[in-house]
């Protein structure tokens, strides 16, 4: 009572907490978060790998400060790692195991839930065989965890059914870098962003999911060109010399048109293609299909500008950078390779300030590339190649039959084969595909039909909360072991604070796992920390592209992170792949030219659904917002999915900023959207953030997926809008005389590839 | 080797500001003083000064010392987004400090207006005051906040957490020539859009902008308008002390008049209604302080702030009127009386004049109008009301009469001040550098209020005009139980009708400050 009445007469202002102490490492800080050491660690959100410091006051994080001597991020971080120790604090975290009782969701102890998980995960394998159950994985635990759970899934389980949400971000930048290069991994570094004279970005918006990278694309930039090619006029495409509005999807033609422009000019770099590429001549030939004045009806960029970006993209130093906007596409693939093609026959590869560069979403998506065990090998072996199986085997001492010799199916066959009752079992480690994945109405459909859901995570994600089980992890700050970034850089992350309750690291929790299963001793007799799986990692990786063997945890950390290779010929690593003292990695050593079409849209606009959706993110957020949801400095800023209307299209719909609208395609309707009108975004399109399970975009998107790398096409939808005044929808033509005029240039486009496919 | 220490060498090299935890800054010489310099063409939006800020200061999330607003313009593709980051502008004539009542505000020598955490009650005119709508009420500390340029962290030669996490480099501290910037650059650098004119509290922060900007920019927040705070305590206070003070005014005429004519000398117990209104009303108002037990303290900065001299008038009428009551009670009038009334009297109109004065920022826009001083006294002609109501009470039909036509009299002004704020909305000047926030404050009243300002459009005709001439109608057709009725109406919707009208002068008095956050607007909790 006194204390209410105290508050309520305003004795206590807090002047003691607030005051300013001194801190040895970053001076005044407030006596309520001055840590009592700092702990040296790596960001664990985006691929960027931001150095950082986590402040530890009373056990507890109180600070995340970036690491001034980092060479990513010298000293800055995104707002989410400035916030990221209130993360480990949100009220969603796991904190204790669970099985499913009478059908609520029941912490229980360690022992009964692997004792429980081995049972129903033993019953399944026996009676459906081991491809019965299937695991898919992330892009966030840390490389000793991807190593030991690959290893544990595909040797342990031997379950060829294992991939991870890397396939719905990355997978078309790997496939792509094989095709063209033989293997996996980013060519340049973040030094190349700022030493480049034009830096080409596709199909990312830096500004808005790589921050950090913004400092290095924005230093030097007198001397530099930086070109956007986006749909929409993102935060990134502000900082452009060119801003390209290109029509959704037609990167690939656009790519092509700029290679033949530079070929009818004369602008490559004919020793380069000489030495070392093969398929220039048939490449030509592909890319005459692709005249400038063509390419500009598709891609809506004129035929001027074309000239001007094939010249810029030329004669300079030039860096090609993207992310998801080139990635997440029914030719992804392609696209990559037709980014590599240009790289390669202008000579800008290996090079300082050069290169094709894909940025990473995830903190560790590369780790899961390099040892991961799902789309490869570790250590970028192939399953087809006896010759990698029998030396995988015998470095880890393993019967050569328990290597697997080819990939099983990848995430939306995973989900195919659960809907068609072929596989009975699922793992979800650290993901939540119930917001990720597109198409959730066949995803949920088919997730039903599981005999069992065991799901991974540190919070309490969607689809935790359908699981059977639940196994309780820890997460970044509270494990041990390494990111690898979007450059190849293996920094290392460290355990700052204790796991909360009874949760565990994923590498403890896999490890005490396997011990239910018979091949544990073969597979982890002796090893008891990350550590240990980072010493075998240096032993397979040896002699690779992505080799560790030179790194020791020491010495990354001294370093401030090791771009890979990492041996004798490049102790303190390797700044950019494919310089001239590095072979490409097909067998003769060359780099291959990929002549890819551009296909329309297997789903364009039409009268019923005459919008074309993309979706993407938002600086505040990641990924599903489990985490950032949690983080209030954030959430204020973005509390709930709004949807960018250009004002055209708001008139034509009769909807103000702030109104409620709902959003439909073929497979399914998201209502209560935000409108946001806006020009960022063109007429006829529209934009909604993927994050919220609030509003869940993903409803409405496609099963469409690159046929090579499987990765979805998330980012063009054709979707009708449904206002207040127009429930039903609109149609953006007016009657008869524009609707003949758009059926024409429809028919039109379609002709002209069937054509140019006929003549191939 | 420290963090710090590895990164000197690397900064000596650069000269950046950003990432770096130290800095140097050159020692300040005469009419110097360090400032803000913001880069609008190197934000990306990305919000980590918010951040940084809030974990630096460690302040509660809604607390937000600095803030990124943003505004857009052109058609696809030809589009601008830009956004602008601002904190405290540490301004050379400080509207913040100047308003202070409790001289909470210093200006440091090295240019930083600081906030004195210790001696702030809370009252929140800063908040008011501020063009830029820095200053920020924390409720968990009872008191005022703001961005202090990390001055603690500037002495010992450490960056401030916005300069040291912005990862474009868009925000730096410079060191300013006062006299230079007033004279010259000012005008060029220290503007930008939505923000009022820096030469209003002589701004310090440089803005750079990009180069040919659309003709039509919007912020992105145009079309969320949150309402202001309802100040409830605040309501009551200032109708119940302007009533208290046009009913003694009445009083003291009556009192004098009664020397001259036959009319009845005024009743105790008129005095005592009339001093209650205030003495009840003057205390209410310590209600809104975030620490009512330092409200004395609000008469500490009589010497620039409207506030404390409001607090002080007020508190001084409010003494006299007890006195006065007092000698009503003991029955002692003649010279004295009218001397200790005269006095109380002038002190009360200087009070509800200093009253208004407080309202009279150039922030509020719609408070800041002549008008405003005019219906904080034509508000009385409820005190007038209630002294007539007492006199039918007390069968004195012609002194009612008067009292009656004084109210109508004051009734009209009021009806015509209402009338006027009501074209005043409709049309908007377009030339008005504050059209933006009249706009919005008119939406407030047409769309989020319109049942309260419908009540009061009919509601103010009827308690000033109608019921009155009614209640005269009535005690001159020898109707005394219908005069009272009319009266006693009057009376009651005047009060609801004046306290509804002070409502919606807060809650729809839209500050100025900066364009903000889709969502979360000018981040102001």
């Amino acid at each position: 009572m006194l204390e209410k009445i105290k508050n309520f007469l305003g004795f206590d202002v807090k002047l003691k907490e607030n005051e300013m102490v001194d801190d040895p490492i970053f001076g005044k800080l407030p006596r309520a978060k001055k840590p009592e050491h700092w702990v040296k660690s790596t960001c664990g959100y985006c691929g960027v790998g931001c150095g950082l410091y986590i402040g530890v006051k009373e056990g507890k994080a109180t600070l995340t400060k970036g690491d001034p001597a980092h060479d990513v991020n010298i000293g800055t971080l995104c707002p989410k790692g400035l916030s990221e120790h209130q993360m480990l604090y949100a009220s969603n975290r796991v904190l204790y195991p669970k099985i499913k009782k009478g059908g609520q969701l029941t912490d229980v102890r360690w022992e009964e839930a692997y004792a429980e998980a081995a049972k129903r995960i033993k019953k399944i394998q026996q009676e459906h065989g081991n491809n019965a159950f299937a695991v898919i994985s992330t892009g966030q635990l840390l490389t000793e965890e991807f190593y030991a759970l690959g290893k544990f899934v595909q040797l342990g389980l031997d379950t060829r059914n294992y991939d991870g949400n890397t396939t719905l971000c990355m997978a078309s930048a790997v496939s792509g870098y094989k095709q063209s290069f033989g293997s996996d991994g980013p060519t340049a570094s973040y030094e190349d962003i700022a030493k480049a004279e034009v830096v080409f970005v596709i199909g990312a918006n830096l500004a808005d999911n790589h921050p950090i990278i913004v400092h290095h694309l924005m230093k030097n930039r007198k001397n530099k060109t930086i070109i956007v090619a986006d749909p929409r006029r993102s935060k990134t495409s502000q900082l452009a010399n060119i801003y390209l509005p290109i029509k959704p999807r037609t990167d690939l033609a656009l790519l092509n048109a700029l290679a033949y422009i530079i070929w009818e000019q004369g602008w490559y770099d004919e020793r380069f293609i000489k030495n070392r590429t093969n398929g220039w001549s048939d490449f030509v030939k592909h890319i005459q299909h692709y005249k400038p004045g063509e390419v500009a009806h598709i891609t809506g960029i004129d035929t001027k500008t074309l000239y001007r970006l094939a010249q810029l993209v030329a004669n300079n130093k030039t860096l090609i950078c993207w992310t998801m906007g080139v990635n997440q596409s029914a030719q992804g693939t392609d696209t990559v390779s037709a980014i590599n093609n240009l790289a390669m026959m202008t000579g800008n590869i290996g090079k300082e300030g050069t290169g094709p560069f894909s940025i990473t979403g995830q903190c560790n998506a590369m780790g899961t590339r390099e040892f991961g065990f799902t789309s490869a090998i570790p250590g970028y072996r192939k399953f087809e190649s006896q010759k990698d199986r029998e030396a995988f085997a015998s470095l880890i001492d393993v019967p050569v039959e328990w290597i697997p010799d080819h990939r099983g199916y990848k995430y939306a066959d995973i989900v195919d084969a659960i809907d068609r009752g072929e596989i009975k079992g699922l793992w979800v480690v650290c993901t939540n595909p119930l917001v990720s994945f597109p198409d959730q109405k066949k995803l949920r459909r088919a997730l039903q039909k599981l005999d069992f859901l065991l799901v991974q995570d540190a919070f309490m994600s969607d689809t935790a909360k359908i699981a059977d089980m639940v196994f309780a992890a820890a997460t970044w700050g509270e494990k041990e072991g390494c990111y690898t970034n979007s450059e190849r850089r293996c920094n290392k992350a460290n355990k700052a604070v204790e796991p909360p309750a009874k949760s565990k690291s994923d590498f403890d929790i896999i490890l005490e796992f396997a011990k239910h299963f018979d091949r544990h001793d073969k597979l982890f007799g002796g090893w008891s920390e990350p550590k240990d799986a980072f010493e075998e990692i240096k032993k397979i990786s040896k002699n690779r592209l992505c080799d560790y063997s030179g790194m020791s945890y020491e010495k990354i950390e001294k370093l401030g992170g090791i771009q890979w290779p990492c041996n004798e010929k490049y102790p303190n690593g390797c700044k950019r792949l494919y310089g001239e003292d590095m072979r490409f990695e097909h067998e003769d050593g060359k780099a291959r030219f990929i002549g890819a079409h551009y296909k329309p849209l297997e789903e364009p606009p039409s009268q019923k659904y005459p919008f074309i959706l993309n979706t993407g993110r938002t600086v505040e957020h990641f990924h599903t917002r489990t985490k950032t949801g949690q983080i209030k400095i954030l959430d204020d800023l973005a509390p709930e999915a709004w949807i960018d209307i250009n004002p055209k299209d708001a008139k034509r719909l009769r909807v103000k900023n702030y109104d409620r609208i709902a959003i439909s395609s073929p497979r399914g309707k998201v209502e209560n959207l935000v409108v946001r009108v806006t020009n960022l975004v063109a007429p006829g399109t529209v934009f909604v953030p993927f994050h919220y399970n609030t509003q869940l975009i993903n409803m409405v998107t496609q099963s469409l997926f690159d046929p090579i790398s499987g990765e979805p096409n998330y980012k063009q939808t054709a979707v009708q809008l449904h206002s207040e005044a127009y429930p039903a929808g609109i149609s953006l033509h007016e009657p008869i005389a524009g609707i003949l005029e758009y059926e024409r240039a429809t028919k039109e486009r379609q002709s002209t590839f069937t054509i140019k496919q006929e003549q191939e | 080797m420290s963090a710090v220490e590895s990164f000197i060498e690397y900064k000596a090299k650069t000269g950046m500001q950003c990432g770096s935890y130290r800095i140097d800054l050159p020692p300040l010489k005469e009419n110097q003083q360090y400032r803000f310099h913001f880069d609008a063409t190197k934000c990306i939006g990305c919000h980590c000064c918010e951040v940084a800020c809030n974990e630096q200061n460690n302040n509660p999330a809604q607390i937000k010392w600095r803030r990124v607003g943003e505004v857009e313009g052109g058609e696809f593709p030809n589009v601008l987004q830009m956004f602008l980051s601002l904190s405290c502008n540490h301004c050379i004539d400080p509207a913040c400090l100047i308003g202070c009542p409790t001289n909470s505000y210093i200006k440091f020598d090295n240019g930083i207006v600081f906030h004195d955490d210790e001696a702030c009650i809370g009252c929140q005119y800063c908040t008011w005051n501020c063009p830029y709508d820095v200053p920020v009420f924390d409720e968990s500390r009872h008191i005022v906040t703001k961005c202090h340029m990390c001055y603690d962290r500037i002495e010992a030669g450490q960056t401030p957490a916005c300069v040291q996490a912005c990862p474009e480099g868009a925000i730096e501290i410079e060191v300013v020539d006062t006299k230079k910037w007033l004279q010259e650059d000012i005008d060029k650098e220290g503007n930008a859009p939505f923000l009022v004119d820096a030469r209003l509290t002589n701004s310090t922060t440089r803005i750079t902008l990009p180069k040919n900007m659309p003709q039509a920019l919007h912020p992105m927040d145009e079309d969320l308008i949150k309402p202001a705070h309802k100040e409830w305590p605040l309501v009551f206070m200032t109708v119940l002390t302007q009533v208290s003070l046009i009913g003694f005014g009445a009083l003291f005429l009556g009192d004098i008049a009664a020397h001259f004519t036959n009319l009845p000398k005024p009743s105790p117990l008129m005095a005592f209604v009339i001093f209650a209104l205030a003495a009840i009303g003057l205390p209410l108002s310590a209600l809104h302080l975030g620490r009512p037990f330092k409200a004395i303290t609000a008469m500490k900065n009589l010497k620039t702030s409207w506030l404390s001299r409001e607090a002080a008038a007020l508190g001084a009428f409010v003494a006299g009127m007890g006195v006065v009551a007092l000698l009503y009670y003991l029955g002692i009038d003649g010279f004295l009386r009218i001397m200790v009334e005269a006095v109380t009297l002038a002190i009360g109109i200087y009070g509800i004049y200093a009253q208004s004065m407080i309202y009279r920022v150039p922030a509020k826009p719609t408070w800041n109008r002549v008008t405003t001083t005019y219906r904080f006294f034509s508000t009385g002609y409820i005190g007038t009301l209630i002294l007539a109501l007492l006199a039918i009470a007390q069968h004195q039909v012609n002194v009612a009469n008067i009292l009656l036509a004084i109210s109508i009299l004051l009734g009209a002004a009021q009806l015509y001040l209402f009338w006027e704020s009501q074209r005043f909305y409709e049309r908007i000047d377009p030339d008005n550098p504050f059209a933006y926030q009249i706009e919005r404050s008119a939406r407030l009243l047409r769309e989020n209020f319109k049942s309260l300002y419908d009540f009061r459009k009919r509601s103010l005709p009827l308690a000033a005009l109608a019921l009155p001439l009614l209640a005269i109608v009535a005690l001159n057709a020898g109707s005394v139980g219908f005069g009272f009725l009319f009266t006693l109406l009057a009376v009651v919707l005047g009060f609801a009708s004046e306290f509804v009208g002070r409502l919606l002068f807060y809650s729809t008095a839209i500050k100025t400050g900066m364009p903000g956050n889709f969502f979360a607007g000018s981040q102001r909790p």
